[in-house]
């Protein structure tokens, strides 16, 4: 697992109050919304915001492909990486 | 002309008596049911509303809902413009359960309820606004109406002093109202005498201590008229 993966589920985590979750029990390629843990229009807000703040990635509704890079914790980081360079 | 309705249940969180177990643990095993991934957006005020309204609810069983809050949860609105003030991002889930109808729509949510439901934000009139409400829909063929008053202290940049529009703890009332059936008979009437009871923060530990005690009656005044509560009325 990346860092910066890893640093992303603590993210989740925190900005979304997830108490009952813990970093070993999110999987990268698993689903964040639709099923798996179970995210909604929300959290997706507040992970953006989040997100934004820590590092200075903004996800763009108009142009970046949304439902992609919030599939998953791995497309996530995907999006972040690729971002920063 | 005098309301007459049937109080079928009601239920007070917290309870008016320490030894009714107003612990934490009790608190949880009233939120027991409510899903996790809803239970963490809800703050101390939505923690009380639900323990009241839940004991008043049969599982599985929808009403349709009346919720009245004077000021709802005006802290969060307060926090938020703090944050603005200061050019920092708010907070989207904040902002989301800020509006004044938020407590009601987690608790439609959590229990999968598609009855209809008001949230009113009565001013001086105080608890009657939520009654008269309730009272319409009965009017117009809801078997049952779920009332729900809850009001927590206003924050203290707000000038609550010389109005009494504030109280000193989260209080939630919660009322299972029918026109028929088994249950306390009640009317709801008005007359002219004009006074100041306070608002519905205030008046609701007025009105709790009244459905729980012995007395049949109880007026709350306003500055423009005053509400009379009967009990032991008998049913039309």
């Amino acid at each position: 697992m990346s860092r910066l993966e890893n640093e992303l589920k603590q993210l989740i985590i925190e900005s979304l109050d997830l108490e009952d979750i813990s970093v070993d029990t999110i999987d990268s390629q698993e689903a964040l919304f639709n099923g798996g843990l179970g995210l909604d229009s929300i959290d997706a807000l507040e992970l953006g915001l989040a997100i934004r703040k820590k590092y200075n990635v903004r996800i763009d509704a108009e142009k970046d492909d949304v439902v992609k890079i919030f599939a998953s914790v791995a497309s996530l980081a995907e999006f972040i990486e690729s971002e920063r360079n | 002309m005098p309301q007459n309705f049937i109080l079928q249940k009601w239920a007070v969180w917290p309870p008016l008596h320490a030894d009714a177990g107003q612990g934490p643990a009790n608190q949880n095993a009233l939120l027991a049911k409510v899903p996790s991934l809803l239970k963490r957006r809800l703050t101390p005020l939505a923690k009380t509303v639900f323990c009241a309204a839940n004991q008043c609810l049969d599982d599985g069983h929808f009403l349709p809902m009346v919720f009245s809050s004077t000021h709802g949860e005006l802290g969060k609105s307060f926090g938020m413009m703090e944050m603005l003030a200061t050019g920092e991002e708010i907070s989207p889930t904040a902002f989301s359960l800020s509006v004044h109808n938020a407590i009601a729509g987690l608790f439609s949510m959590v229990w999968g309820n598609k009855l209809q439901c008001t949230v009113v934000a009565p001013g001086e009139e105080g608890l009657a606004a939520g009654f008269i409400e309730a009272l319409g829909l009965l009017q117009e063929g809801a078997e049952q109406v779920l009332l729900v008053f809850y009001d927590e202290p206003l924050v203290a940049f707000y000038p609550a002093a010389p109005f009494k529009l504030s109280t000193d703890k989260c209080c939630a009332l919660a009322l299972c109202l029918a026109k028929t059936g088994a249950g306390q008979g009640m009317a709801l009437s008005l007359s002219a005498m004009t006074g100041d009871d306070g608002e519905q923060p205030v008046q609701l530990e007025a009105f709790t201590r009244f459905l729980a005690g012995s007395s049949a009656r109880l007026v709350l005044k306003t500055p423009r008229h005053s509400w009379h509560w009967k009990k032991n009325v008998q049913a039309d």
